[in-house]
């Protein structure tokens, strides 16, 4: 396999460095070795398919699971040690579990309470957070009566009133509507600006992970497929499935003929990649957007529209060829049955190695 | 149509409000009567509540319910809390077993579990008492609060307790900020159902229980035989004090949301009442624990006499008396019946005075579980009526001492019945001119030794054949008289004057006819059951001496005295005897009976085989009710 690596964004200190971490319940492995650092101030953000491992690792770092094998470090310390309640992180909660005997207001100051820190004091951050998440004014309100996105903000405020290094959003998103998780993404974002400390984002949804994390972090049957800015995983996905999971894509069996030559589909084509060996059987991935159609005669491709959906800001469409259907998005309109050419440019062909299993 | 409904159930409502709270009501009320009757208001006073404060055994009795009653309800739901968050938390097999397990104390029927914890208890040489009656009571409340919190806990969102440990919570900050608010009311629920079973449980309570510890239903079970107006006096403080703290904790929580909701600010000092509360709990837990130990040891270091006796057969004061004026501890404890006083020593329970009746007698001398008079201590030997040392059950005169006798016979309203009926003896209850007026007692050899006299035989007769005759006797009576078979309610339905004659113990026909001056007594010709209850000493029995000091003070003349007065039956001392005969029962046939007859008789003790032919024929008789 590749070696993983994180490209540096800025340069910041790694606050919590996991090593070869497994857990099994029972007979079942969910992490099969994971390793990973995650940065100060970083975005981060645990991306895959639902049973993938993802909740679990969190919770690991929160201290509500232990790991089987592996370290968390945490600032340098072995983690697995400290309790949960002693650890310098604060959680929101998939369903928020939020205390419902208690108003928003007693809900924001639970953990103040609990360090008997001075009322006053208390009455100044918990106000102060019910502020930055747009709450003013609620502090009586019954959490019960709140709505999804209300009550979603008073689980945030819960947990950064109290100062963690680090936050951790379990799916935070998960149980509000469309329209309002778009504007939770970008609150979510300004929020973690503003505090400026590490946020650790559970999801499954690649579009949220995308426009929100400064790294994404895929993950598959316990084990990590890619770790990258969202630009990396988007472009350069590593293997079949981060190609597959990351938006769509087609992808194309094929032989590295050279450095920056291949050939699939019976076609040489340029492309960027270089490093591997020679006559490698690889696998070549076209995202639908960079597919260009064009006339006949220009295309290195040829084939017949035999599908047309309209997906409000583009077309999709399938260009069914001698060897294959081709999935390509374009804003132009083309009719139904009509041949066209394909042509791809270098820099939009992605050549990764084939999936091991 | 609508309206027609509306009626209907109000109706109902009202009947079913009736039915529920109607008996409350008429308990309540009789607690305020100036009479000991219970069925008929004389006036209105406080003298039943003036008497169960100066009743030491019963208000010892509510000190050991309602101390049993909150330490083990305060057990039982920390237990059963924890038990329901354990459980939630367990693996599905473990859970639904031991789910199911919990049930089998809820379904047992009490009775079974009783006699379980009863053997439970002696296979351990567990000494019965205060302990073993808190143990049996969280045993059985515990389930209870399980099965009320547990669905609670089901239905919680598991992550609340991680979300608090996750705020900075430690868990045991977690479980009382967070789950067990959470919990509050199915706690609560299971709070309330363990209090209720523990306080009005009897059947457990009987069983493990002894060394003179009885709670409120033992004391109001042994009563049976007189019930007086202060159990009413004491259910009354009872419903007000349970009404009193219902209505609080429906009130209070209300007006503390109320606050706390308003100002925000209420959680801090929340929490902090939290921790107050269980401080305050396990303070009121220990206090009683302790307060019960020592109710259970005091007089330690004391020489300790055990007597059993028959319900309301004793001025209790007599027994304090009696302590002071030995230095000694009394541990008194009452049953209902000899047949159940009987079970008692055979489950191993050990006395040193018992004070059982005539045939019961003979059985324990034929059984050697008694030990000898020692007849130089009973310096008051001379103070009995002469005639009541010979008797056919301790024919040696070695192992009892008379204490209160007397016979049976009909207690009868003048007004009804004709004078020169009396003649026909007990064939009067064949007289159909009173047919529905008569009440006969619920006693199978009482209602034999009636249909034996009447047909001349002996009531102690070992002829089947004889029996099978009184027994058509019997039948006859019921088909043709329809008599009412009534226990010692009789007392108040002649006093009430609801029907022309009954069958009663002279003793509770002097009372009767004491408090209605139109009844009178007689003892049929035909001859009677002459009965005599007396005091032993069992073999188990170490401090003899005491044990025969308590019997020769109970013949004092003074202490029988005030002895008589309080019981109501005829005394086996002469003086007594003959002061009540003469002055305060002076012309009351019941007092006194002249029990000259020859054809009267003392019962003797049945063999089993007899004993279960009898009782197979009394079953027929009852159950064969038109």
């Amino acid at each position: 396999m590749n070696p993983y690596y994180i490209k540096e964004k800025k340069v910041s200190n790694t606050i919590i460095e996991i090593k070869g971490l497994t857990k099994n319940f029972d007979d079942q492995q969910v992490l099969r070795g994971i390793d990973l650092n995650i940065h100060e101030n970083e975005f981060l953000t645990l991306l895959g398919p639902s049973g993938c491992g993802k909740t679990t690792i969190l919770r690991i770092i929160a201290g509500f699971e232990e790991p089987s094998q592996g370290e968390v470090l945490f600032s340098g310390e072995d983690l697995t040690k400290i309790p949960s309640y002693k650890r310098e992180v604060n959680t929101v909660f998939q369903k928020y579990s939020l205390f419902p005997f208690l108003n928003v207001y007693d809900n924001v100051a639970f953990g103040l309470n609990l360090k008997k820190v001075d009322k006053e004091i208390i009455h100044e951050k918990v106000t102060k957070m019910l502020g930055l998440v747009g709450l003013q004014g609620f502090e009586k309100r019954d959490v019960t009566l709140l709505s999804g996105g209300q009550q979603q903000r008073v689980a945030i405020a819960r947990a950064l009133v109290n100062e963690p290094k680090v936050l951790l959003l379990d799916e935070p998103l998960g149980a509000l509507d469309a329209k309002l998780r778009k504007e939770m993404q970008t609150e979510l974002k300004k929020i973690q600006q503003e505090v400026g400390i590490t946020f650790i984002f559970v999801t499954h949804d690649q579009e949220e992970a995308l426009s929100m994390s400064d790294t994404v972090v895929v993950l598959n049957d316990g084990v990590i497929q890619q770790i990258g800015t969202p630009i990396d995983i988007y472009n350069e996905p590593e293997n079949r499935f981060v190609a597959n999971f990351i938006g769509e894509s087609n992808i194309i069996e094929g032989t590295m003929l050279d450095d920056c030559l291949v050939k699939f589909d019976d076609v040489e084509f340029v492309c960027v990649d270089k490093g591997f060996k020679k006559n490698e059987e690889i696998e070549v991935v076209l995202r639908p957007e960079d597919i260009k159609i064009v006339d006949l005669k220009d295309g290195q491709l040829r084939g017949k529209v035999v599908s047309e959906v309209f997906k409000g800001v583009h077309y999709e469409y399938i260009v069914q060829t001698d060897k294959r259907d081709y999935k390509v998005h374009t804003t132009e309109f083309y009719n139904l049955g009509i041949e066209v050419g394909m042509r791809l440019d270098p820099d939009d062909i992605h050549v990764m190695y084939t999936m091991e299993y | 149509m609508n309206k027609k409904n509306g009626i209907g159930a109000k109706l109902y409502i009202t009947l079913c409000f009736m039915f529920f709270y109607l008996p409350i009501l008429v308990t309540m009320f009789f607690s305020f009567n100036s009479s000991k009757s219970l069925t008929h208001f004389t006036g209105f006073s406080f003298r039943w509540y003036e008497k169960l404060i100066h009743d030491n055994s019963i208000m010892s009795a509510v000190y050991v319910s309602i101390s049993i009653a909150i330490i083990s309800t305060i057990i039982s739901t920390v237990l059963g809390t924890i038990t329901a968050i354990g459980l939630s938390r367990s693996r599905k097999l473990l859970k639904e077993w031991i789910l199911n397990v919990n049930n089998f104390p809820i379904m047992n029927p009490d009775i079974v579990t009783a006699i379980g914890l009863m053997i439970f208890f002696s296979s351990l040489k567990i000494e019965k008492g205060y302990i073993p009656m808190l143990l049996s009571h969280i045993a059985f409340c515990t389930p209870y609060v399980i099965t009320s919190v547990y669905p609670k806990v089901r239905r919680m969102d598991h992550n609340l307790a991680n979300a608090a440990m996750d705020l900075g919570a430690t868990p045991f900050q977690a479980l009382t900020k967070v789950v067990i608010p959470m919990l509050k009311p199915g706690i609560f629920a299971g709070m309330l159902l363990a209090f209720t079973m523990s306080l009005d449980d009897f059947v457990v309570s009987y069983f493990v229980t002894g060394n003179g510890v009885e709670n409120i239903s033992i004391v109001v079970y042994n009563m049976s035989k007189r019930i007086n107006p202060t159990i009413n006096a004491l259910s009354t403080i009872l419903i007000v004090v349970v009404t009193v703290i219902l209505v609080c904790v429906n009130v209070i929580p209300a007006i503390m949301r109320k606050n706390h909701k308003s100002t925000g600010m209420a959680y801090q000092t929340k929490a902090g009442t939290f921790g107050r509360r269980v401080v305050l709990a396990s303070g009121i837990v220990l206090v009683l624990f302790i307060a019960g130990f020592s109710f259970n040891m005091s007089g330690a270091g004391k020489k300790v006499l055990k007597v059993y006796n028959a319900g309301e057969y004793i001025d209790k004061t007599l027994l304090d008396d009696f302590e002071k004026k030995y230095n000694c501890k009394v541990i008194y404890e009452t049953f209902d019946s000899n047949e159940s006083m009987y079970t008692k020593l055979q489950s191993g329970e050990k006395y040193d005075v018992l004070v059982p009746s005539d045939y019961m007698i003979e059985r324990l001398i034929k059984e050697k579980y008694l030990q000898p008079i020692d007849w130089s201590l009973i310096t008051n030997r001379d103070n009995v009526i002469e005639h009541l040392w010979t008797n056919e059950y301790d024919p040696k005169g070695k192992y009892t001492v008379p204490y209160f006798w007397g016979g049976v016979g009909i207690v009868y309203d003048r007004n009804v019945v004709d004078e020169k009926d009396l003649e026909e003896g007990w064939d009067i209850l064949l007289n159909e001119k009173y047919k529905g007026n008569v009440y006969m007692y619920d006693s199978e050899r009482d209602s034999f030794m009636i249909a034996l006299k009447s047909l001349g035989y002996s009531m102690n007769t070992k002829s089947k054949k004889e029996y099978k005759e009184a027994y058509e006797w019997l039948i006859r009576q019921r088909d043709t008289m329809d008599p009412v078979y009534v226990g010692d309610d009789v007392m108040d339905n002649m006093i009430s004057g609801n029907k022309a004659m009954a069958v009663v113990y002279s003793g509770d026909g002097a009372y009767v006819i004491n408090e209605n001056e139109n009844l009178d007594f007689f003892l049929p010709d035909q001859g009677t059951n002459e009965w005599c209850d007396c005091m032993v000493i069992t073999k188990d029995c170490k401090e003899t001496t005491l044990a025969n000091q308590f019997i020769n003070f109970m013949l004092e003349e003074d202490v029988s005295e005030i002895n008589e007065e309080y019981v109501g039956y005829d005394s086996a001392v002469k003086s007594t005897y003959e002061k009540f005969r003469d002055d305060y029962y002076l012309g009351n046939n019941a007092c006194a009976p002249k029990l000259d007859n020859p054809l009267n008789e003392t019962f003797r003790y049945q063999e089993t085989e007899l004993k279960q032919y009898c009782a197979s024929l009394w079953t027929k008789v009852k159950s064969h009710q038109k």
